[in-house]
């Protein structure tokens, strides 16, 4: 099996969004904030569903929002 | 701290305030076997009463502290946490009830089966709240 792992911009992208809040883009995705954070911070990946409802929100592609960090493997 | 985070610790901290001292107390005296006891059912009864009013009281507190995120419905995290804990939970039931149902009638009767019966449920309740605390730990 393929090693990897999802890393994401979605920090920046807040930043480059107005400042928009933890709160105000799990609300406008239909996740706590709590969620949010924990996608941030790669400790919980996100539904596909979820994945393409944030790059949505910052009228982006997926892949640019999401990056799959794969590991090198023997 | 999300809000179902608090509530997996008020239902653990419940449990074990409540059912702890149940299983103490039945763990060191001898209960008579034959049924109806009605010390034994009013102990349990006691323990039981005690841990809705905690459950309850707690529950009140959790949601007047932050009403928004008790009204807000689980999202898919939830969900998913809540799917892991409920399977894990599953299996301590299932051995839990295949120990009580299947072995014990061989060798035990009356309140040595429900209280066996009992600390299956207390630990598969338990695994339950564990699990969910500790997804939201890791998680966070």
């Amino acid at each position: 099996m393929m090693e990897g792992s999802i890393s994401n911009r979605i920090r920046t992208l807040r930043f480059h969004n107005g400042e928009m809040s933890q709160a105000e883009l799990g609300q406008r995705i239909g996740v706590t904030r709590q969620t949010i954070a924990a996608i941030e911070a790669g400790k919980y990946s996100p539904s596909l569903e979820a994945a393409f409802r944030i790059a949505q929100v910052f009228n982006l592609p997926l892949e640019e929002v999401f990056q799959w960090d794969a590991k090198a493997t023997h | 701290m999300p809000y179902r985070e608090k509530t997996a610790w008020l239902s653990l901290i419940a449990m074990v305030l409540t059912f702890g001292p149940y299983f103490t107390i039945v763990a060191m005296r001898s209960v008579p076997g034959a049924l109806p006891n009605v010390r034994q059912l009013g102990l349990f009864a006691v323990a039981a009463i005690a841990q809705m009013l905690i459950l309850g009281a707690g529950h009140l507190y959790l949601r007047r502290g932050s009403p928004q995120d008790a009204r807000t419905p689980p999202d898919e995290r939830d969900r998913a946490i809540m799917r892991r804990s409920i399977s894990s939970a599953y299996y301590v039931l299932i051995v839990g009830m295949i120990v009580v149902g299947c072995v014990m009638p061989f060798s035990s009767s009356g309140w040595s089966i429900i209280n066996a019966a009992l600390v299956m449920i207390v630990a598969a309740e338990v695994v339950h709240y564990g699990v969910v605390v500790l997804s939201y730990r890791r998680q966070t």
